[in-house]
């Protein structure tokens, strides 16, 4: 199987990406980050997260790949309307809204790979040709290594143990969710291979980050130029993207990449019924797990999942007795770098 | 607080209706139920339940429960004009002021004490995730049991039988809340009562569509959404009877409820919650008549009493905000074809990302069957940051816009 039928795109952490590849097609994460016009706010609104208006202005300013067709899902109300105004400005590129529950219990997972199956019901029509369940498994195998790369990536450079910067990890995530896999786990073995191992490169003040998409290398150059040194993450351009399928997943693929997607590492939408302010525990765990003496919380404006939850993530931090910065921004560098006191700052009260 | 306004405002409306006991008062009746059910949710006499918007709540109520959906909540604080209090409070506890105001308001109402503590919360998705998160932080508040309802975006079999089954799980969630097992006989009644709503309603509805309307522009205000609260009780199928007679008569007699009705409006969602010179404006000055608002419809079919869970699963996912906006343009165009209607105004809500997010695809689809739409920018419940004058100015270029196409 090659992924040489060009380009699917899909905007959220949630997609099902091995069932693209399995039909032959390369994901492509829209990134929200270029120089692309701001006009998306006229077609759905301005008060809407800029992770979807930077998407719809991308495409909308055709900065994108040739897209074989584009993959939706229904996480929150923004991505939502996003889908809807894709139709309107690229009626061109074939599309697909998979609804993803709110809950993780064994009925949402379920549902979910109904809607796994849907969308390999679709994508085999885009394709014209069936999906095969060995194209599954080998789409689930070779993100699984993927995964796999990138969590030791990340452990070693978080940890200190490889002379690679943050922005540079985040130039491989990003390569990872735009390129082909294939390449990518060539180039990542590469990577690990020619590393030196066990030199201390950064000498910053340990703290953790988390927010939802933060896709920019040059945010984290920033975060060390300020004299952070970041040991851990969780954010949707992250770690918290690639979650292996776990090894049973043999017996049942869909339903196991299902419930592999829904009960990884929560995005602030998905809610667990049974501990509510879930999220916020969470971080204060990886925070400590990372050895951070403080966190970072980076979130677009206009996100009511995190926003409407931020006031319970800093509770638990004060809780904790972790220090938190909370920092608001707009998908660009710019609204990162008018921060930078506030970065510095916070820093310098962690020494 | 609230529960003495619910009650003053319960014998005060009682009082009036005796007045005129021969007329069908129906938005006094309507009222009256809305006051008695603000009066049981604050009494703290009643097993009580704060919900997402499409609950199941002739279910809850066949079960016991009063239930209610916090929107309503933040409706009645914005009615009452208090509100600015628990606005102001919920952004000192640090949630954003670009969040849904009626969200921001239940909120700072809770953390302040002044929200009746529930025996459990049923959060839904739909009709919007910032409901979702505000559930969660309700149920974190009060610390109390949440369940959520995930309601699909399609009326699928395979989506129907998933939110049949969740609700089902819903209900054993309740009686283990309660102690009280599903009574199948009263939850039978209660679906029967919903049918019989549902057929009176309709009705209504058909009546209000009649040229000119017998509404008046504020008889149907929030109806469609609020007596949701209200099925599978025997006040639905009363406040609907009223309604349809009162509608009836008036359309019989050729007495509309705007006399000189000029424009035919569409409100789109929410109507402002709080007084505000907008209404008067369009009815006293421009004779501009809201004779339809966007949930002032039925959406969905009877509800099989034999089936009851599949039948409530596809209600709640019928409604208009749920799904693709091309579903809900669909809906809006055919209210405005139905409704005869000239314009519609859509008031934005500020921080409603489902609704607000979607402003220009709505302008855009009604403009295809030639209906302009004025879109404001409202935070529908928040009174302290509305800018009168301007908005006004809007309304009324709008108006004489739509005056200059007749």
């Amino acid at each position: 199987m090659t992924d040489k039928r060009g380009y699917i795109g899909f905007a959220c952490a949630y997609t099902p990406i091995p069932i693209i590849y399995a039909a032959g097609y390369t994901p492509y994460r829209i990134l929200p980050m270029g120089d692309s016009t701001d006009q998306a706010g006229h077609i759905l609104h301005d008060n809407l997260c800029p992770h979807i208006k930077r998407i719809l202005d991308r495409a909308m300013g055709d900065d994108l790949p040739d897209l074989a067709g584009m993959v939706f899902m229904n996480s929150c109300d923004a991505m939502r309307r996003l889908s809807d105004a894709w139709q309107r400005v690229r009626p061109d590129v074939k599309m697909i809204l998979l609804d993803l529950p709110a809950t993780t219990d064994e009925l949402a997972v379920s549902y979910f790979a109904g809607e796994i199956s849907k969308f390999i019901n679709t994508v085999s029509e885009w394709s014209g040709e069936k999906i095969e369940n060995d194209d599954i498994e080998y789409g689930i195998l070779l993100y699984n290594q993927i995964a796999d790369f990138m969590n030791e990536l990340t452990e070693k450079i978080h940890g200190g143990k490889m002379d690679i910067s943050v922005s540079v990890l985040q130039r491989l995530f990003n390569r990872s969710v735009t390129g082909s896999p294939v390449s990518f786990i060539e180039d990542a073995r590469k990577i690990l291979s020619e590393s030196r191992p066990g030199i201390e490169t950064n000498e910053g003040v340990p703290v953790f980050l988390f927010g939802h998409v933060l896709p920019d290398p040059e945010a984290f150059q920033l975060f060390e130029s300020c004299s952070a040194k970041i040991t851990g993450d969780d954010l949707c351009t992250g770690s918290r993207f690639f979650s292996p399928v776990p090894a049973d997943w043999k017996k049942e693929f869909v339903e196991s990449l299902a419930e592999s997607l829904l009960l990884r590492p929560p995005c602030a939408r998905t809610i667990d019924s049974a501990i509510p302010g879930k999220i916020g525990k969470i971080m204060v765990s990886k925070a400590n797990k990372s050895g951070a003496r403080g966190a970072v919380c980076h979130v677009v404006k206009f996100c009511d999942p995190y926003f409407s939850r931020l006031p319970s993530i800093r509770e638990e931090f004060r809780k904790a007795g972790m220090p938190l910065l909370v920092l608001e921004g707009d998908c660009t560098l710019r609204s990162i770098g008018q921060q930078q006191t506030r970065i510095e700052a916070f820093i310098e009260m962690l020494k | 607080m609230m529960l003495q306004y619910f009650k003053d405002l319960e014998s005060g409306i009682a009082e009036k209706i005796k007045q005129n006991p021969d007329i069908p008062n129906a938005r006094k009746k309507y009222a009256l139920e809305v006051s008695r059910l603000g009066r049981r949710l604050y009494s703290g006499e009643n097993s009580v339940a704060w919900c997402g918007v499409t609950a199941p709540f002739d279910l809850l109520s066949a079960m016991g429960v009063t239930s209610c959906f916090v929107e309503f909540i933040g409706a009645m604080l914005a009615s009452t004009g208090a509100i600015g209090t628990f606005l102001d409070h919920a952004e000192h506890s640090g949630y954003a002021s670009d969040i849904c105001g009626y969200h921001r308001s239940v909120l700072g109402s809770a953390k302040q004490g002044l929200m009746p503590v529930p025996d459990f919360l049923i959060a839904t998705s739909c009709p919007c995730t910032g409901g979702l998160a505000v559930m969660e932080n309700l149920a974190q508040i009060f610390k109390k049991d949440l369940f959520v309802l995930h309601i699909p975006q399609d009326e699928s079999e395979k989506s129907v039988k998933y939110l049949a089954d969740q609700i089902k799980e819903m209900t054993r969630f309740v009686s283990a809340h309660t102690g009280r097992p599903l009574d199948k006989e009263a939850l039978g009644r209660a679906i029967e009562n919903t049918n019989r709503a549902r057929e009176l309603m309709k009705e209504v509805f058909e009546l209000a569509s009649h040229v000119p309307s017998p509404t008046n522009g504020h008889d149907l205000s929030n109806f469609g959404i609020v007596m949701a609260l209200l099925l599978g009780t025997e006040s639905a199928i009363e406040i609907s009877e009223a309604y349809r007679d009162e509608f009836a008569a008036r359309n019989m007699d050729m007495k509309p409820g705007m006399p000189g009705e000029k424009h035919r409006l569409m409100w789109i969602q929410n109507r402002i919650q709080f007084k505000n010179p907008l209404d008067r404006l369009l009815r006293e000055q421009y004779r501009a008549n809201i004779v339809v608002d966007e949930l002032n419809s039925i959406t969905w079919e009877p509800v099989d009493p034999d089936d009851p869970y599949t039948g409530l699963a596809r209600r709640a996912i019928s409604i208009p905000f749920n799904g693709t906006i091309k579903r809900r343009v669909d809906h809006l165009q055919k209210l405005a074809l139905t409704y005869k209607i000239d314009g519609a105004i859509n008031p934005c809500h500020r921080g409603c990302r489902q609704g607000a997010g979607a402003r220009g695809l709505i302008s855009e689809g009604l403009r295809e069957i030639g209906i302009p739409v004025l879109n404001l920018e409202v935070d529908v419940v928040d009174p302290r940051d509305f800018a009168e004058g301007q908005l006004a100015t809007r309304v009324e270029a709008f108006i004489e816009m739509l005056g200059s196409r007749t």
